[in-house]
């Protein structure tokens, strides 16, 4: 009771835990495309490529203000991301590969800079550093106004073009063959996703943050076979774990909040991926015990109580 | 009218290549109207390459492909796409109805979302493929034949004049090759022309009117009769008759 009642009273408290909700939100929503479409490393190689950026930012300008760090976060993780596409389609390295070479390359850029900047610019008082597992106790309301922002506009955005962007996830030929740019609504969902990993760099951090858009949304797969109510109940489940990590983090001692966020969402990944109905490993393995008993008392053809169902072994 | 009179798809000299090593070499092919082309060919022959090039999702090397008496560009929507059941992913969480709209997201244009009509569409579709009853069915729930016939339908809401179909018969029973023929020939007798990948050289005189004969190269193509002979066929799977 005295952590919901500082939840509303206590400044420090309620800030952070509207901006880890935040960050769940748009990352759970969005982080959704990216789970659906096998593609979510693509979030840890722009999580790590945003910290040369937000060094570089903060070398160029000497500013901390939130918005020009992300802006230079962004920069850098959206690079990352077209030349991992790049790299991918006109060279002869397979796509995996592309994606490890540009994460490793960039994070080692962003800790050359950090390094630079700790010895020279004082980065440390800056706390430039905290970027790396995130400072969620440094949030204050100027930070939250800007991740409501730039996440809303991107939420917005995705409903606008919410069919175009199912069909490219499921089927991307067949949106070409009817008429959809497919190159620019990759982009547009690339820059999606570097918005919804820029605004929770603050909070998780560069290394935790692609947790936050894979996390979300193979939990809310796990219960529902509907896009609508999945990317909405990764949104849920994102608001949920990013609020209670930020309560737990804030009431017992020397807990770091990205890290306890980052937690609480592979908990529920691990209860949904064990429990969920149909998809849940209990599910199925009571499913199988329930049939197997079932199995001698009838004859095969009769047996299957949904005839046409497609047993594929590999579906989780 | 004149339009009309021109074939269907004409390809010349179409090559293709990925790392410059060629898929398809200097292509031709005229298919005319009205018409249930067979393609046929060993695997790595290009035959989804083939359908590829036409539809302009892969770079050609060289050569010309007119659609319906111009670009595929200026066409594009009078063109139907089936692609290969196992290049999507099944388990997307979404049901057979809103597969078949997606069929419709290219003339619905941006912001605007299927209503009532689109619906009534493509309710209508599944229903041609026989599959109306499982219109609400996640689609991973589906057979591969029943998977198939959700692919067809969402081609026939686009009501095309030219259909490219990879491997529409590919792993379904034996039933629903029967009702997948018929709808083809249906389609055929309304005017409308469909090129076919098929992989089962026992039943190419029966289902198609012309054939195209892969090999890379285009080995023979033209009605059944006078392309599909016994060194043709042997001639494109040198190096081993399929299973």
């Amino acid at each position: 009771m005295d952590l919901l009642h500082a939840l509303f009273s206590d400044y420090t408290l309620r800030t952070v835990a509207l901006g880890a909700a935040l960050l769940g939100i748009v990352g759970g929503s969005l982080g959704s495309y990216a789970v659906l479409r096998g593609q979510s490393l693509i979030g840890d190689a722009v999580a790590h490529a945003a910290l040369p950026g937000i060094a570089g930012a903060f070398l160029l300008t000497g500013q901390m203000d939130p918005l020009v760090l992300m802006l230079g976060a962004a920069a850098t993780g959206l690079c990352a991301a077209l030349f991992v596409d790049g790299t991918a389609r006109s060279t002869r390295v397979p796509y995996d590969s592309a994606l490890a070479l540009m994460l490793a390359s960039f994070f080692g850029l962003g800790l050359v800079l950090l390094t630079y900047l700790q010895r020279h610019a004082g980065a440390s008082q800056a706390g430039l550093d905290a970027f790396l597992f995130g400072q969620a106790a440094a949030l204050v309301m100027y930070d939250v106004y800007v991740m409501a922002a730039l996440g809303g506009t991107a939420l917005i955005v995705m409903l606008l073009f919410w069919k175009e962007l199912k069909l490219l996830s499921f089927d991307a030929a067949f949106a070409r063959s009817v008429g959809l740019p497919v190159r620019v609504l990759n982009g547009l969902l690339t820059t999606l996703l570097v918005v919804a990993i820029v605004i929770g760099l603050q909070t998780v951090g560069v290394v935790l943050m692609s947790a936050v858009l894979i996390a979300p949304a193979a939990a809310a797969r796990q219960w529902t076979d509907r896009l609508g109510i999945m990317v909405a109940l990764a949104a849920g489940i994102g608001a949920a774990t990013g609020v209670t990590g930020a309560l737990i983090s804030a009431s017992v001692r020397n807990v770091p909040t990205g890290p306890t966020i980052v937690l609480c969402m592979g908990a529920v990944v691990i209860a949904s991926l064990l429990l969920a109905p149909q998809r849940g490993v209990l599910w199925r393995s009571w499913q199988r015990r329930f049939s197997q008993a079932e199995t001698p008392s009838h004859p095969p053809d009769q047996n299957a109580r949904t005839p046409n169902v497609a047993t594929d072994p590999t579906d989780l | 009218m004149a339009a009309d009179a021109e074939p269907a798809l004409d390809i010349r000299g179409l090559t293709v290549a990925y790392h410059d090593e060629p898929v398809l070499w200097d292509i031709d092919l005229t298919v005319p109207r009205s018409t249930i082309l067979g393609i046929v060919g060993p695997n790595g022959a290009g035959k989804t390459t083939l359908l590829k090039a036409v539809l302009d999702l892969v770079p050609i090397a060289s050569g010309r492909v007119r659609v319906l008496g111009d670009a595929y560009a200026a066409n594009q929507n009078r063109v139907g796409y089936v692609p290969q059941r196992g290049s999507v992913d099944w388990d997307f969480p979404t049901n057979a109805l809103d597969v078949v709209l997606m069929g419709l997201y290219g003339e619905l244009g941006w912001f605007r979302r299927p209503g009532a009509a689109e619906k009534e569409k493509a309710r209508n579709a599944l229903d041609q493929v026989g599959m109306l009853d499982y219109a609400d069915r996640q689609i991973s729930q589906l057979s591969g034949g029943q998977q198939q016939r959700v692919f067809l339908a969402r081609a026939l809401v686009q009501e095309a004049d030219l259909y490219l179909m990879d491997e529409p018969l590919q792993g379904v029973d034996a039933t629903t090759e029967r009702t997948i023929i018929d709808l083809l020939r249906r389609l055929r007798n309304q005017g409308r022309t469909l090129l076919v990948v098929h992989h089962d050289l026992s039943t190419v005189r029966e289902y198609f009117d012309q054939v195209l004969l892969l090999n890379v190269r285009a080995v023979a193509s033209g009605s059944v009769e006078t392309a599909f002979t016994d060194a043709n066929v042997r001639e494109t799977y040198a190096g081993g008759m399929p299973a």
